[in-house]
């Protein structure tokens, strides 16, 4: 579970983030919604301790994130897993390679180990024998699941992930929803996930979080969203024609 | 205060570049395939530069000081400390600081932008130490190797145009340069080369570390790494011979 108390986050005078709470629940897709610059972002980098909160607290479990040194948290950050909005994969290493790579840093597996948690976890991200292959070489669909594939390698507890759909196709978006789902059930992950994607939201929004300009505007289940009557947020979930028939 | 500012931002950049490695293993890989990427790459560019700056530098020795009172076994031993004391550290570390530098800066700054470098640091690895400490340690290590060859190939240049122009005899070359030897120059010249591999590659990495924005920054920061590694090269060439011969 992944606690935050009253976050504010601001740049030069510009709120982004003001007084923020939520719970992310553990084994359940958490996802933060909002517009572009709505501050789902700074949330998701005070999260993993990339922006230090004005004021407020980030607990993970029962260990406050928050009081850690840069150097402490550095530390706790083995227990997580981040995927990035454009993969973030290392152009220089193969496939093989950037999942390898935690696991060179912070595990005695032998080569042969480590060779078979690599296969288990492209075979999770269905891209079995990819590992030669060099990130130039990817789609985008392709990049974002090695990145979800390097992302679970060392069984991380927290899996937090910045718009991994965006710039997908349609049917590659379901592919990437259905497998961080079935990856945050599998394993028993708190999964938070950062969208503007109304289709990611009814599909496997477990727990939604919507902010609006900084703040917590709104939030619930993937079923009373659409019953909400918070007009803010109706907005924005019914901005397209066919939400609006969908509604 | 913005030149303090950055100043104290390099110098905490530094200390956690050479904080102690996750893993010694790893770290000394990346040292050998640095070497091969920074280092041995370099050796053609080396190779050729010094190569012709040695003819360059013998023809203007004995255009500029020609002399018949003056034996021609001189112009090889100018020629030599020419290349002993500064070409071969100080103009072949400006530039590596063009060659050099601008890789190293775009490499990172890239790799900022794209976000890999946020990737590292989520993954609990530290991110500067990681890709910094390799390339100044390789750099370290290689510089003073090409600094070395450079002089010896500056030599040959300079003997094949002695030779080749008349402008003097085989044997007068090689007195020449084996004229009044003085060990220390060549430590002081490996030293300076030392410093500026150590200057060049913390700067660049340093300006690319902390690019903000996309690729026009990335360049920015590639072309601001260059500048800044060439005027500390000169300062601290300046200091290191005030301390050394002044």
């Amino acid at each position: 579970m992944i606690r935050v108390d009253n976050i504010s986050k601001s740049f030069d005078k510009n709120n982004v983030l003001l007084e923020v709470s939520a719970v992310f629940t553990e084994a359940q897709t958490n996802l933060v919604i909002g517009r572009s610059g709505s501050g789902k972002t700074v949330l998701l980098k005070c999260l993993i301790g990339m922006f230090e909160p004005d004021s407020g607290e980030i607990w993970y479990g029962n260990d406050r994130f928050t009081g850690l040194d840069s150097d402490q948290q550095r530390i706790f950050r083995q227990q997580m897993g981040v995927v990035f909005q454009g993969g973030a994969l290392f152009d220089s290493l193969t496939v093989e390679q950037n999942i390898r790579l935690p696991m060179d840093f912070f595990t005695d597996w032998t080569r042969d180990q480590k060779l078979e948690r690599v296969n288990f976890c492209l075979q999770r991200v269905h891209l079995p024998d990819s590992n030669r292959l060099l990130p130039a070489d990817l789609s985008g669909g392709m990049k974002k699941r090695v990145a979800i594939a390097r992302a679970i390698a060392l069984n991380p507890k927290y899996l937090l992930c910045d718009e991994p759909n965006s710039g997908l196709d349609p049917q590659t978006a379901i592919v990437i929803n259905n497998l961080i789902h079935e990856i945050t059930l599998e394993f028993k992950i708190t999964t938070v996930i950062n969208t503007h994607d109304m289709n990611s939201v009814m599909e496997i929004g477990d727990s939604i979080l919507f902010l609006s300009e900084g703040r917590k505007c709104w939030e619930g289940s993937r079923e009373e969203i659409l019953t909400s009557d918070n007009k803010v947020l109706n907005d924005f979930v019914f901005a397209s024609e066919l939400m609006k028939k969908f509604k | 205060m913005g030149i303090l500012i950055s100043l104290g931002r390099y110098m905490v950049f530094v200390r956690r570049i050479f904080s102690k490695p996750e893993k010694h293993g790893i770290y000394f890989r990346q040292i050998f395939r640095e070497i091969d990427k920074l280092g041995v790459s370099s050796l053609g560019i080396v190779a050729i530069i010094s190569f012709f700056i040695g003819m360059v530098v013998i023809i203007h020795m004995t255009s500029s000081i020609g002399n018949p009172l003056i034996p021609t076994y001189y112009f090889s031993y100018t020629a030599r400390d020419v290349l002993v004391l500064e070409f071969s550290s100080t103009v072949l570390c400006l530039i590596l600081a063009g060659k050099v530098g601008s890789n190293i800066s775009s490499e990172i700054g890239t790799m900022r932008v794209t976000e890999q470098i946020d990737a590292l640091e989520t993954m609990g690895i530290n991110s500067a130490a990681y890709l910094v400490q390799p390339k100044i340690i390789g750099m370290m290590i290689t510089t003073p190797v090409l600094v070395i060859l450079s002089i010896f190939i500056g030599l040959i240049g300079g003997w094949v145009v002695s030779i080749a122009g008349h402008l003097m005899t085989s044997a007068d070359y090689i007195h020449g340069i084996r004229f009044n030897y003085d060990s220390f120059k060549v430590l002081y010249t490996l030293i300076k080369s030392v410093v500026f591999a150590f200057l060049i590659t913390s700067i660049s990495a340093y300006f690319g570390y902390y690019t903000k924005g996309g690729a026009l920054e990335v360049g920015r920061s590639s072309t601001l790494a260059v500048v800044y590694s060439m005027i500390m090269i000169l300062i601290s060439n300046y200091l290191i011979t005030q301390i050394m011969l002044g």
